[in-house]
């Protein structure tokens, strides 16, 4: 069948900012004002792929949109010398290209890069997977092994957490009413780092990872292990940092590392569960084989 | 609420309700049903478009996110007066067969070969990896792609 | 053969539309001034329907009506083959799978009907739900159909209970007792498959008017089986099939899964009810939810095989999940059977089939139509064969496989076209496969 041609007419009009169901503030005081006016009716929209999809069919039902897409200073990456501020409204798309995020926090690249698929990656933020704390959240375990800090705001101020401190548990962190994510924040480290990152799904584009790792190994200048971050998603409520593989890679040269000791840790550390996409017993035979090929491949670095 | 925006290279003003998704104001609002929805759930790609040059799965975009943006969609490509290379290519590599995904196939390639002329195979099953064909069409799909990459090659600038 | 078409590129006659967004499949469709259905469905896969009010619901405002079985309660049952799924529940009866309808909203807009089905009040006394359908073929199982009469024609087993088999098929060849005694051992093992959507890109969707000036329903739908469902859509709803009018619009996929009658029914009803366009497109969830899938089938294998690796005999036993309704069912579960022994000669096969009814969502036809499932049995099966045997199994293959003069489990003799052979000779080549095949 061929197409009749509809008649649409045009409207006067512009701004969308007429709505008081709807708001996107443009300045940290618009949105501390708006925060201050309407905390507890507010839904916080960052990129909109989570929100949208648990939505579905019931967007009408939302009262009052805090759409943060209008905030500049939330888009920011910010380099200083001794650390690196990412703003929450930050999509995976530009970590995935952006050449500094490459160079200094390549494990963020690569995990960014495997997230959804471009048109997740243009629109999903790095607050937004925050924020909605899947234990599947692909950044996740990529900001706990750089030791990431995050900016929390809210109309009556402001907080520094640790990533590591953030989650709480399955889509559980510690954000209060009104309290929104503004910045992530990444030490520089002096020495030289390397790292890895391995995500295993049953497809490799749309799919929430069945258990992922990641990886990252500081050097000292005599290239001892100086210090070491294991993080595991989807094998437990939250992204989990396996500290005795951590310590027990710490203070040697890594063609001394005992590969298979450090994955059999890492797979007896972790807390998996059966679910619809893979049972413990599997994920602990995988968290084994991701540890030795993520260390591998940072031997052949 | 009051909205302006661009589609398809023309200027367009509208009265949305904040839960309104682009792809509801693209397909009811604008009538370019050409843009599919497939699962509304950001899975299948078949609501692709192209938003202020990044590809966006319309059915996880607000209408009033795209307050000033840029969008095309399918139709903004080509009609069957000057089909563009990609929709050409299409038809000549037999990647069409349902159609359904087509437009969202479309759009993404579009996308692809704007940012990469010479894409390999991998290139493009990345370009595509957010739109499902469900008639499986794939192996076709992909010729088509790389085919329209020659012809935009081959033809210059006024092709595309 | 032409040699016209047969391995040259056609252009296809409808690409062109599809490439440039022109092409309409049904929810691209727009008429003034319709109005949004949205249905009410089944609040528990098996109960008793006690109560349905809808008073609240109708309240909603943009609410045009909501109908529910009261207000037509003439109408009949439809379905593919056997007419035995209820346009609306009734109260007093039963639902019997989460897809069923209890009431159809019609309103203004998509929020209000979406508002109003949230107010509909349903009480359900709940029956035991079986989603297992060897639960449903135990003697003391609940019967999940108890109006259709005796729909079990050949029945064999005595050890079963049949009041919820829909149907069942027998298939004997050969001597299957004496092929087992011939044999030098014999593998026996149980596969399993599941539920699977056929899962087209294009949900389920249409447009429905009623034209007052002939009487006729006009329903712009995606359909496969296009004269069926308006026979099915006429006969339900005690029409002559000339006041029903289907227009095919541009199909989004269907792999099988719109060969059932989906908006069809509502839609007609809830045109002619208020005499204005209506349009019903379903979500993702509901389309899995309401309408049909790939059936799983249980399928229990016993081979007899000689120490040279020949097959002796071959028995199966295949109960397929048939759903809530028989849609397909009657036809998909005893093909897999036929199809048992796969491309390879036995001359001894027998098998029974079941078509079980269950609380499930349906199952219909998919792509292969029941001989997908049974190829994962007969393939696993000659693989753990030619295992045993230490043989290669691509030679295992090669030496059973169909060639002119064979004869297909019901009795078929293959007379040509049979290039089995010459495709395992391909393809052990292509693989550049280690071992050597030969007669």
């Amino acid at each position: 069948m061929k197409k009749q041609s509809i008649n649409v007419k045009n409207k006067l009009g512009t701004s969308g900012k007429d709505s008081d169901k709807y708001f996107r503030p443009e300045s940290k005081e618009e949105l501390k004002k708006i925060l201050e006016d309407y905390t507890d009716e507010l839904t916080v929209i960052a990129g909109g792929t989570d929100l949208l999809v648990a939505n579905y069919k019931n967007l009408y039902k939302i009262e009052k949109w805090l759409d943060l897409n209008w905030l500049d200073s939330f888009k920011e990456i910010k380099i200083f010398d001794d650390k690196v501020e990412i703003g929450s409204m930050v999509t995976h798309e530009r970590l995935d290209k952006l050449d500094q995020i490459k160079e200094h926090f390549p494990v963020i690249q690569k995990a960014a890069a495997d997230v959804g698929s471009p048109q997740i990656r243009s629109r999903g933020t790095i607050g937004g997977n925050i924020v909605t704390s899947s234990p599947a959240g692909d950044l996740l375990p990529t900001l706990l092994v750089y030791d990431a800090k995050l900016k929390i705001i809210s109309k009556d101020g402001e907080r520094i957490v640790d990533a590591n401190d953030f989650f709480t548990g399955p889509k559980q962190n510690v954000l209060g009413d009104g309290e929104l994510v503004e910045k992530i924040i990444l030490p520089l480290e002096e020495n030289k780092s390397k790292g890895a990152w391995v995500k295993v799904g049953k497809r490799k584009a749309l799919v929430i990872s069945s258990i992922s790792l990641a990886l990252n190994l500081v050097f000292d200048n005599d290239n001892k292990i100086k210090d070491a971050r294991i993080c595991v998603g989807s094998a437990a409520p939250v992204p989990l940092r396996i500290e005795k593989a951590e310590q027990s890679l710490k203070n040697k040269k890594i063609k001394k590392v005992n590969i298979a000791e450090i994955a059999q840790i890492v797979s007896d550390e972790i807390s998996p569960i059966d679910d619809i996409r893979g049972t413990a017993e599997y994920r602990r035979k995988v968290a084994y084989n991701i540890t030795k090929s993520a260390l591998q491949e940072v031997i052949n670095q | 609420m009051k909205i302006s925006l661009t589609v398809n290279g023309e200027k367009r003003a509208l009265d949305v309700k904040p839960e309104t998704r682009l792809l509801d104001l693209i397909r009811d609002d604008l009538g370019l049903t050409g843009t599919k929805e497939g699962c509304g759930k950001g899975e299948c790609g078949a609501c692709t478009v192209i938003m202020n040059n990044k590809v966006v799965a319309s059915c996880l975009v607000l209408a009033a996110q795209a307050d000033g943006a840029e969008i095309k969609t399918i139709e903004g490509l080509g009609g069957k007066d000057k089909l563009h290379p990609l929709q050409q290519a299409f038809i000549e590599k037999g990647a069409v067969q349902c159609g359904f995904c087509i437009p969202g196939m479309i759009m993404s390639s579009k996308k692809l070969l704007d940012e990469n002329i010479n894409p390999s195979e991998e290139d493009i099953k990345r370009g595509l990896s957010g739109n499902i064909c469900r008639c499986t069409g794939y192996v076709k799909i992909v010729d088509a792609v790389k085919e329209a990459a020659h012809k935009i090659k081959s033809g210059g600038e006024e092709n595309v | 053969m032409s040699k016209k078409y047969v391995g040259k590129d056609v252009l296809k006659v409808d690409a062109q539309d599809k490439v440039t967004g022109e092409a309409q499949y049904p929810s691209d469709l727009k008429f003034e001034d319709y109005l949004h259905v949205k249905i009410k469905r089944a609040t528990y896969p098996h109960a008793i329907l006690r109560d349905l009010d809808v008073s609240k619901a109708k309240q909603v405002e943009g609410v045009v009506d909501i109908l529910t079985e009261k207000d037509y309660p003439d109408l009949n049952k439809f379905g593919l083959i056997i007419k035995d799924q209820p346009v609306l529940i009734k109260v007093g009866e039963k639902m019997r799978f989460m897809g069923d309808a209890l009431a159809i909203i019609i309103a203004e807009t998509e929020e209000a009907a979406l508002k109003a089905r949230d107010k509909i009040e349903v009480e359900v006394e709940k029956l035991e739900v079986m989603s297992n359908p060897q639960r449903a073929l135990e003697k003391d199982a609940p019967t999940i159909h108890n109006d259709i009469g005796d729909l079990c024609t050949n029945y064999i087993d005595p050890d079963v209970g049949k009041q919820n088999i829909l149907m069942d098929h027998h298939l004997e060849k050969g001597d299957v007792d004496k092929g087992f005694e011939e044999a030098d051992f014999i593998v026996e093992n149980e596969y399993q498959t599941q539920h699977i959507d056929q899962l087209p890109i294009q949900n389920e969707a249409g447009y429905a008017l009623y034209d007052e000036s002939n009487d006729v329903i006009k329903i712009w739908a995606a359909s496969q089986w296009l004269h069926d469902t308006q026979a099915d859509v006429a006969q339900a709803m005690n029409l002559p099939k000339e006041k029903v009018r289907i227009i095919q619009t541009a199909i989004g996929g269907a792999f099988g899964k719109k060969e059932d009658v989906s908006v069809h029914l509502h839609l007609a009803l809830a045109a002619r009810h208020t005499k204005r366009p209506v349009k019903l497109v379903y979500t993702r969830e509901e389309s899995m939810i309401s309408q049909s899938k790939r059936h799983p089938l249980t399928i229990k294998a016993k081979t007899g095989v000689t120490n040279d690796g020949y097959l002796t005999a071959w028995e199966v036993k295949v109960i397929g999940d048939a759903g809530a309704y028989a849609s397909s069912s009657p036809a998909v579960v005893h093909k897999g059977m036929y199809h048992c022994t796969g491309p390879y000669n036995v001359q001894n096969v027998r098998g029974d089939s079941y078509a079980v009814y269950t609380n499930n969502t349906y199952g219909g036809a998919m792509r292969g139509f029941g001989t997908t499932q049974m190829a994962f049995a007969y393939e696993s099966q000659i693989d753990i064969i030619a295992h045993k045997l230490d043989m290669d199994p691509a030679q295992f293959r090669y030496q059973n496989a169909y060639d002119i003069g064979s004869t297909t489990p019901n009795g078929q003799k293959l007379g040509k076209s049979v290039n089995l052979k010459r495709t395992i000779e391909s393809a052990t080549d292509l693989a550049q496969w280690e071992g050597e095949i030969s007669e």
